[in-house]
């Protein structure tokens, strides 16, 4: 029973997991670099959406397409200025880009520090749990995994199914090819960072529901985040969706069993030996 | 000898704030030319040196709380310690590249800080109080020995013939194995190198706060400064962590009391503004004017004319290079299809096919850049298989790419010479790589950077980097590609006397078929993946099979 219910609890966190992991590769997949600023966003997104809650009382999900819009302006905006200008470096922008996301999520995490402090906060929402057949089932874990596998299922079907996102998806796959067919890659570039933020954002309204967030968990975000889309493959938006899922149930398994200070660590390990051990199998990445 | 008397002046005559802080920038001194090494030298961008931070201070520490040991004597043996532990890790972490490794170092400062949290022996996660044994002038003169011992690394890693494999592996670590630096073993030195500094600087300045624990021993944010600091004054640069950590820190003291909430945010907003304003740093200005320029290394004040007398290769009739039904898989797709070949003593052959036949696959594999799904690759009789393509290099096997692969921040001279080091004593090398620009006549351009040269002459700097090998066969991977009938001619010229140079075989793989059928002594056809023809070039260049091969089926 234990084992199902973990089991359950995992693939729920898998399902936000997915929408975690979706916006950092995005960005990836049409710009080549990994945004070191992703998990920060989250977790703003995140400490926002308790401090609107405990201060107006509504339910957070109301936040949802407030936080997409307006974080699809922001990310546009620091696209066009923070990595642009760099877009035109050659060798060295891959390092020069780590750079700048690296230095953005130290604005972003400090700025945020002075605002909402550093002490952990989890939103009382949703706490009511369902007994279903022997199981616990956590109504904020569902709200969550649900809302984060639709959106990302909506993320899919905007990609495969309408002009702009099958547009997206082909500078994604090969930005040269998407030149000759007419494609204003540089468009796309500012367009996956701007979804790419604004998923991160609805990611962080989610999480907030189900982990408690600090400022400083941003790091620790963007690298589960980051082993995800490296588990499924740079680039690969399958790919994640199997990796969220068992990142997911390895976390649920792990925590249970092995308790929360390795369960924490769980994605540096899986990132170091997974990719020891499958250097190459990582598609784009191993080039 | 100013700076050292100053150095020596500041604890007497000054106050203890003065001293505090000439101790902080002596300390982030010593980390950004630590951190310089591996990210700015070596191109392996870490976000997790803090790793070595840590591992110092517990180190240092447990060896004076438990052995008893002198402080300066602990200080030496952590930064060994923190040496040796960056061999081990070094040995994993290093196989991770570019974003992989960046994250993964992050991800082991995590790692390590939730290991010392939980083990007893080094305190746990109330941390350890260590008792008062050192003065604060003691710890600021054991600053500034580390930081000499920083800089005097950061000197060899850029200013010897040494430091030119690691600059290769940031370049291109291709076109570094190619030419035979054991790119490996390079980025473990290097990364040990860029582990002592921060192991001894981590010992003491937990001495010197008189507590350790594991958010202070593995605080990420100590990375973000010293980037910071590394990256204002200019990063791979001798001077540039020096200068950015004196002017920042000192301009900081300034600052930050009037901002001390907004600290990191402000570092985070200078880290951008750099990038995107001027992202060589300080030093990267300064070139500009012609000042801290770096002086190509080893190069005599002019360009050494050595002339050697002709030294045929030994004739023979032996293969210097045969495979053996090799056979090459990607996936699904055959690049190989059981091809055997051999290339004879004294022999230039030339390999051509279309698009897809499996030319260059050919190459990587005999090379070892590739690995053979069946078949075996022999070198004068010797099955090579297993050996890595450093070592085939340095055994004779040179190679050129296709699309140059040259160092683009080292100079003709400095490429030609990490091709011509080889494990040959300083001088030596000297007199070979002078010897192969001479050949291939870059002699005039020997200090310019290989994006100054015109395509041409790019490939003949290929093929001096391949010449300063000493090799016994070289492999020409379309050499002439792209060249004007001209530059055909030159490349040709030296084509016909490399025998006389002491290459035994030559193997060309070519499209413009014009400019090697004369100068071929015989031709081998591969089709997609599949040996099809072989002989004399004219007999190959009338067969049938070839010409259906290239042209299509006449019907």
């Amino acid at each position: 029973m234990i084992v199902l219910q973990l089991v359950v609890n995992g693939v729920l966190l898998g399902g936000t997991y997915i929408l975690l992991a979706q916006g950092l590769n995005l960005v990836f997949g049409v710009m080549g670099i990994v945004n070191l600023a992703h998990g920060s966003i989250i977790t703003v997104a995140g400490l926002f959406t308790y401090w609107f809650v405990t201060h107006t009382d509504q339910s957070p999900l109301w936040l949802i397409p407030c936080v997409f819009v307006a974080m699809l302006a922001v990310g546009a905006v620091l696209q066009r200025l923070l990595l642009e200008p760099l877009a035109k470096l050659g060798t060295r922008r891959e390092l020069l880009s780590l750079m700048v996301t690296f230095g953005l999520s130290y604005v972003i995490v400090e700025t945020a520090l002075n605002f909402f402090g550093s002490q952990y906060v989890s939103l009382p929402n949703l706490q009511e749990t369902w007994s279903v057949g022997g199981l616990a089932i956590n109504e904020a874990l569902v709200a969550a995994g649900v809302l984060g596998a639709l959106i990302s299922g909506c993320l899919h079907v905007w990609l495969h199914y309408t002009p702009s996102g099958k547009a997206l998806l082909a500078t994604s796959q090969n930005a040269t090819g998407a030149v000759t067919c007419g494609i204003d890659v540089r468009r796309m570039r500012g367009i996956s960072f701007a979804i790419g933020s604004a998923l991160a954002g609805i990611a962080g309204v989610l999480l907030i529901l189900i982990l408690p967030l600090s400022a400083p968990t941003a790091d620790t975000l963007t690298i589960l985040s980051f082993v995800i889309v490296a588990l499924g493959g740079l680039g690969d938006y399958k790919g994640a969706v199997y990796a969220g899922l068992l990142l997911g149930l390895v976390q649920s398994g792990v925590g249970y069993y092995l308790g929360g200070d390795v369960e924490v660590v769980v994605p540096y390990l899986l990132l170091i030996t997974f990719m020891v051990l499958r250097p190459q199998g990582l598609g784009q990445a191993a080039r | 000898m100013a700076a050292i008397a100053c150095a020596g002046v500041v604890p007497l005559v000054t106050s203890a704030y003065i001293l505090q802080l000439a101790t902080d920038i002596l300390t982030f001194a010593a980390l950004a030319y630590s951190w310089n090494v591996i990210s700015g030298c070596t191109g392996y961008l870490s976000f997790g040196q803090v790793s070595f931070f840590g591992i110092g201070a517990y180190a240092t520490s447990a060896l004076v709380l438990r052995a008893g040991l002198p402080w300066y004597v602990a200080a030496v043996i952590g930064s060994a310690i923190g040496g040796a532990s960056a061999a081990v890790l070094g040995t994993i972490m290093l196989r991770l590249r570019g974003i992989m490794f960046a994250l993964g170092m992050l991800g082991l400062a995590r790692i390590l800080m939730v290991v010392s949290s939980n083990w007893d022996f080094i305190g746990g996660a109330a941390g350890l109080i260590l008792p008062a044994r050192l003065t604060p002038v003691a710890v600021y003169f054991a600053m500034w020995v580390t930081v000499l011992v920083a800089f005097a690394l950061n000197y060899f890693v850029l200013h010897s013939q040494w430091g030119l494999s690691v600059t290769g592996v940031r370049d291109d670590e291709v076109a570094a194995a190619a030419v035979g630096v054991p790119t490996s073993w390079v980025k473990i030195i290097a990364f040990i190198l860029s582990a002592l500094a921060p192991a001894a600087v981590g010992g003491l300045v937990a001495w010197n706060r008189s507590f350790l624990d594991p958010p202070s021993a593995f605080d990420p944010t100590l990375d973000l400064q010293v980037i910071v600091f590394a990256l204002f004054g200019g990063i791979g640069t001798l001077w540039g962590p020096a200068l950015g950590t004196v002017i920042l820190v000192i301009v900081g003291e300034q600052f930050w009391a009037y901002l001390p909430d907004l600290q990191l945010a402000l570092y985070g907003v200078l880290v951008i503004a750099v990038v995107l304003a001027f992202p060589g740093g300080i030093v990267g200005i300064a070139n500009k004017f012609g000042w801290l320029r770096r002086k190509p290394v080893a190069a005599p004040a002019t360009f050494p004319i050595v002339t050697r007398p002709a030294q045929p290769a030994a004739a023979g009739n032996d293969a210097v290079i045969e495979v053996r039904g090799l056979t090459v898989r990607f996936g699904g797709l055959v690049a190989l299809n059981s091809v055997s070949l051999a290339v004879k003593r004294g022999e230039m052959v030339s390999i051509i096919g279309a698009n897809g036949a499996g030319k260059t696959t050919l190459f990587n594999a005999i090379t070892g850049f590739v690995k053979p799904s069946e078949g075996g690759v022999y070198y004068q009789g010797k099955l090579v298989s297993a050996i890595p393509s450093h070592q085939r290099a340095r055994q004779g096997i040179a190679r050129t790419f296709q699309i140059p692969r040259l160092m683009e921040s080292m100079t003709v001279w400095e490429n030609t010479l990490l091709a011509a080091r080889n494990g040959k004593r300083a001088t030596a090398a000297v007199d070979q790589a002078a010897w192969a620009l001479h050949t291939v006549k870059l002699d005039s351009l020997w200090l310019e950077l290989p994006n100054k040269l015109s395509p041409g002459q790019q490939r003949r700097l290929e093929m001096a980097r391949a010449l300063a090998l000493d090799p016994t066969v070289v492999l020409l991977d379309e050499v002439m590609a792209g060249m004007t009938r001209d530059e055909q001619g030159e490349i040709r010229a030296v084509l016909r006397h490399f025998r006389d140079l002491g290459v035994a075989a030559v193997a060309g793989v070519e499209h413009i078929i014009s400019a090697i059928a004369d100068i071929s002594d015989r031709m081998i056809v591969l089709d997609r993946g599949k040996k099809i023809a072989e002989g004399a070039p004219d007999a190959v260049l009338r067969d049938p099979i070839v010409i259906e091969s290239y042209l299509g089926k006449v019907s």
